[in-house]
């Protein structure tokens, strides 16, 4: 029997969103704290993290058919601590919460307390690490169950978040994008700190016990998933990103680096990165194959 | 309290589905909807193969992990140690589906939520069948069902008598055990 994933693209938009929503929000948080004047930046990633996690949980929402069916069910996702769902579902509420009062402050131009932002920013680190929990927790799937999944997508969650805030910079406030030189250095080093975890991440699946761990690796390198894995994520998503903003940094002439040329290039970069850290969650979810469908019974 | 389990010799299995139409057909189940999902597996080198065939439902865990992630309470480890999933709570998020080692977890295509093998409590509430529907429909006798707990039945004899294991060895505490 072929195995059909059990979650599929609407999982992947929501994981990729709540993973954006949260990284959004840290990005505020950062910035407040090291480019205070980039206002406009600020209130950009205050809007943008309620906004892609209400979306993401909306989607969530429309895959539970039964509880859509049965609205009143949703009550019951506070019923078993045990389960790391359940954790996501106090750490989303908490952060939806957090969030919207944030961006409401800021966008009434009132001043937003510094223990929100912090608890904002530590809200939206426990929804990215939940994400990663979520699939971790399950034992059938090693390409899930290892404790490098969680860190990833916590690397892609942040890389993700400071991508939408600097692209949305690039096309409303140019002035401001020039200005946060140590943002965008934090940035650069996210996706070469994604593709050691990612390099981890498939060495250590492929060796674990059961064959099915080397063929999840096997469908993504080199099987049915090739062309995503390598194309969409490896290069558009990480490599592609890493070079442009290489450049940029370290190589190109300041004149240039502000010019409207180079934050177009800039764009296309952040562009790249939410193109991988969505496909890195749907390669993740499609590609994890169970143990005990690829060794059938020994 | 009983501690309810099964027994399938897939020796005496000859794939009829026999025990798959009984469960759909008197567990008023959806067309789509099937609780014991079969694997053929060959063996042998030709011209002597074989193919063995190996029906799979819940195996009813003692630790069973759908009913550790289920985030309502829905899945839930009930009377008798069978595993059972409350429909009035399922909300359908699949989670217990990726957790399930054996993939035997459905859903239901009508109202959303996740069912699987119930071990026929709800026609033994109904009519008062002492066993499951899978077990009365089996032509070849291949499945046993009873109570793991008491050494005199008849499961527990023949779990002793054949040297029947569950389907992979450690991954769960199983009570579904095979003849292999």
């Amino acid at each position: 029997m072929t195995f059909e994933p059990i979650w599929d693209v609407i999982i992947a938009c929501y994981l990729f969103l709540a993973g954006l929503g949260g990284g959004a929000f840290i990005t505020s948080a950062f910035l407040r704290w090291r480019h205070p004047e980039a206002v406009n930046m600020i209130r950009i990633g205050r809007v943008i993290a309620p906004v892609t996690v209400m979306i993401g949980l909306v989607l969530l929402m429309f895959d539970a058919t039964a509880g859509l069916q049965n609205p009143l069910r949703f009550a019951l996702l506070l019923t078993n601590f045990g389960s790391v769902m359940t954790w996501g579902v106090v750490f989303l509420g908490a952060f939806m919460v957090v969030s919207l009062v944030a961006a409401a402050l800021d966008l009434t131009h009132r001043r937003v307390p510094l223990p929100l932002d912090l608890a904002g920013a530590a809200l939206g680190l426990c929804v990215a690490v939940y994400t990663g929990c979520l699939l971790g927790v399950c034992k059938t799937f090693p390409l899930w169950n290892n404790a490098m999944l969680p860190i990833l997508f916590l690397v892609s969650a942040v890389s993700t978040g400071m991508a939408a805030v600097l692209a949305v910079a690039i096309i409303k406030h140019p002035e401001e994008f020039n200005r946060v030189g140590v943002l965008k250095k934090f940035h650069f080093c996210l996706p070469i700190i994604e593709l050691v975890l990612v390099a981890s991440l498939l060495f250590i699946t492929a060796n674990t016990a059961s064959v099915a761990g080397w063929n999840s690796v096997m469908q993504l390198v080199a099987g049915d998933y090739v062309l995503a894995f390598w194309f969409l994520f490896v290069l558009v998503g990480l490599v592609g990103p890493t070079a442009l903003e290489t450049w940029l940094l370290f190589f190109s002439p300041r004149e240039f680096e502000e010019s409207r040329r180079a934050h177009w290039i800039s764009f296309a970069s952040d562009a790249g990165v939410l193109v991988g850290g969505f496909v890195l969650r749907l390669l993740v979810l499609v590609a994890a194959l169970p143990v005990t469908m690829t060794v059938p019974w020994l | 309290m009983a501690r309810y389990g099964m027994l399938i010799d897939t020796k005496k299995c000859i794939g009829c589905y026999a025990c798959r139409v009984a469960c759909q057909r008197l567990n008023d189940l959806l067309p789509d909807e099937n609780f014991i999902r079969f694997e053929e597996r060959e063996e042998g080198v030709y011209p002597s193969v074989a193919v063995e065939h190996v029906p799979l439902q819940c195996m009813h865990c003692e630790d069973a992990p759908c009913a550790a992630v289920c985030p309502t309470g829905a899945a839930h480890i009930g009377a008798d140690g069978i595993v059972a999933v409350d429909q009035g709570r399922c909300i359908g998020c699949l989670y217990c589906m990726a957790a399930c080692p054996y993939q035997v977890r459905v859903r239901n295509s009508e109202t959303g939520a996740v069912d699987k093998c119930r071990f026929c409590v709800v026609t033994a509430h109904e009519s008062g069948t002492q066993t499951c529907n899978c077990v009365d429909a089996c032509l070849t006798d291949a499945r046993i069902f009873g109570d793991l707990d008491d050494p005199g039945s008849e499961i527990s004899r023949a779990i002793a008598e054949t040297h029947a294991v569950p389907i992979v060895a450690d991954l769960t505490k199983t009570k579904v055990f095979y003849v292999r």
